[in-house]
């Protein structure tokens, strides 16, 4: 069963009337990685899970998974997911709900649920009914549900949505203590500082496309220091700094806020300023996080877009 | 699918809303039978008036209502012919199967079973084994009623008896497939519930019978699960008393294909 690839898709695509929702995405997942899926509201990240997960038909592609085509039922069985909300019956009990799931799969042993529950936190609500739960014990039954049958690739779509700090520390624990056991990942979230704390690799999604995977250690080569100044006039203080150190790169981020990158001096940038005359109101190092980098991207994106429109 | 079925059967009988239909369906036959003793029988007749429905038997009171009436008939009656069962059995099966859409639980379930036939022939085996269930209570309960009622109709022939239910239960078996292949489609509650409403009183049916006997091309009509249903045999008495079930068969086949096409076609 070993494969390079956990999930590899090929020119995956799916459109609803017309409109691509996914748009020939490649997408290869390494076994035993963390796949952090990043992308904006309605970028086709939960239709791509949909899709890996059989719950909805790709318009073009393929799918595989642990080398085999995703219709394989076999596949179905190495897959455990938590897709959108948890689906649960709200008139039963956790416990019964992953009885239900239990029956689904074919367990007879229920050993297997009390494990789920105890490692998800919820052993001692197992006979609470559904409709009494808060959203965060939803979302850890959700996980619990994924986890029955010992999956060999969890799929978990916003699986920290609703979950209180304690909660999103536990969860982080129990993602990277299954990671260890050799599971594999696949996550996607809007809490692109806690992904980025798991994570080993990372896939960013647009407009349904595909546009960049990478690996931890290439994302932290990418997410370059820079020197960030916060000055009265941009204009004035960019041209200054050229005239001193020319060839510098320097991104201007709005009216007050310039990036200066590649740069060891920032004393003497600061210094340099102050003396042409510059109101400087704050200057310092950092190092540009996920977040920060996915924005970028995503800004990137977005100015290129518009630039072919208008060359168009 | 045995897996699913297994699934499906747990939650069934954990589920109130399979009581709750049970019980008003139990309720209609003691009603009948009740209602019937009061106006059909002598004995009734002078108990109305102690307990205060002596309306009832000036209005409606005549010894011959039950006339050539057995068992059967009663309980066609009661709760066939009507379509009270059709309507509960019909409501049964739209909360049972929406609620897997509701709930969002169908994602687990189509995320472990990727051949959806699986998943319309659990849900339709489910309802299969609820409606024998119901039809056996129901008879069940009925000769109870009828044993209390100093056996105001007489049982019949076993045979028949046997005939009449090996029938109901296939023109249900059809019904609940019509039902599965609605909320399959819909996915929605509210719809499945009206859909098993309209249908199990013929609203459909009948005015379309009505129209297209204008022209006289209502040859259909005696085909349709509506007209079975109220209108099949209570014994049987030649070969084409088999017809019922015939079309019971085709509607199954038919509804199944057509639910299997529904939930292959769309996503979840």
């Amino acid at each position: 069963m070993k494969n390079e690839f956990v999930v590899e898709t090929t020119a995956l695509t799916k459109a609803y009337k017309g409109k691509m929702a996914v748009d020939h995405i490649d997408m290869k997942v390494r076994d035993g990685a963390i796949y952090g899926f990043i992308g904006r509201n309605g970028a086709g990240k939960s239709t791509t899970l949909k899709m890996i997960c059989g719950l909805a038909r790709p318009t073009e592609g393929d799918i595989r998974i642990f080398g085999r085509k995703a219709d394989d039922p076999m596949c179905a069985r190495w897959i455990g997911a938590l897709i959108e909300s948890a689906g649960l019956y709200p008139n039963m009990s956790a416990r019964q709900n992953m009885i239900m799931k239990a029956r689904c799969l074919g367990l007879a042993d229920e050993k297997s649920i009390d494990r789920a529950l105890a490692i998800t936190g919820l052993a001692d609500v197992g006979k609470k009914k559904i409709k009494h739960f808060s959203m965060g014990m939803k979302q850890r039954l959700g996980i619990a549900l994924a986890l029955l049958g010992n999956p060999d690739l969890l799929i978990l779509d916003e699986p920290i949505n609703g979950l209180d700090p304690e909660g999103i520390r536990e969860i982080r624990q129990l993602i990277l203590d299954l990671n260890e056991e050799g599971k594999t990942f696949i996550i996607s979230s809007h809490i692109l500082g806690e992904l980025s704390r798991i994570s080993t690799h990372y896939g960013i999604i647009k407009e349904g496309n595909l546009i960049e995977q990478v690996s931890r250690e290439s994302l932290e080569k990418k997410c370059k220091d820079y020197f960030q100044i916060e000055v009265d006039d941009t204009k004035r203080a960019l041209s200054i700094v050229m005239e001193h150190e020319p060839g510098i790169q320097a991104e201007v981020c709005d009216k007050h806020i310039i990036r200066f990158y590649h740069i060891k001096d920032g004393a003497g940038l600061n210094r340099i300023l102050l003396e042409n005359g510059l109101k400087l109101y704050a200057s310092g190092f950092h190092h540009m996080d996920l977040e920060e980098y996915f924005l970028n991207r995503m800004d990137c994106m977005d100015t290129e877009k518009k630039e072919e429109g208008e060359n168009a | 699918m045995l897996n699913l079925l297994r699934m499906d059967l747990y939650r069934l009988m954990r589920s109130k809303a399979f009581y709750i239909c049970l019980g008003f369906l139990l309720t209609t036959v003691f009603l009948c039978y009740g209602m019937l003793f009061l106006v059909g029988t002598p004995k009734g007749q002078e108990t109305a008036p102690k307990i205060g429905m002596g309306a009832l038997v000036e209005t409606g009171g005549d010894t011959s209502i039950l006339d050539g009436m057995d068992f059967i008939e009663m309980i066609r009656k009661s709760c066939m012919d009507g379509g009270a069962y059709h309507l509960v059995f019909g409501i049964l099966t739209a909360i049972f199967v929406c609620t897997d859409f509701h709930s969002g639980f169908v994602k687990n379930i189509m995320t472990l079973h990727r051949k959806r036939w699986k998943y319309v022939s659990s849900k339709l085996l489910t309802m299969g084994i609820a409606d024998l269930f119901y039809l056996a209570v129901c008879f069940g309960f009925g000769a109870v009623m009828n044993l209390l009622f100093h056996h105001m109709v007489p049982f019949g022939e076993w045979r028949d008896i046997l005939f009449y239910l090996s029938w109901a239960w296939l023109i249900n078996m059809a019904f609940a497939a019509l039902i599965i292949m609605l909320c399959v489609f819909t996915k929605n509650m509210a719809a499945g519930v009206s859909m098993a409403v309209v249908l199990s009183c013929g609203l459909v049916v009948m005015p379309l019978a009505g129209i297209a006997g204008l022209f006289n091309a209502d040859g259909w009509f005696p085909y349709t699960l509506y007209y079975n249903m109220s209108s099949g045999p209570s014994f049987y008495s030649m070969p084409a008393d088999l017809k019922v079930y015939a079309v019971g068969f085709v509607f199954i086949i038919v509804y199944t294909i057509a639910s299997v096409v529904f939930v292959t076609k769309q996503d979840v």
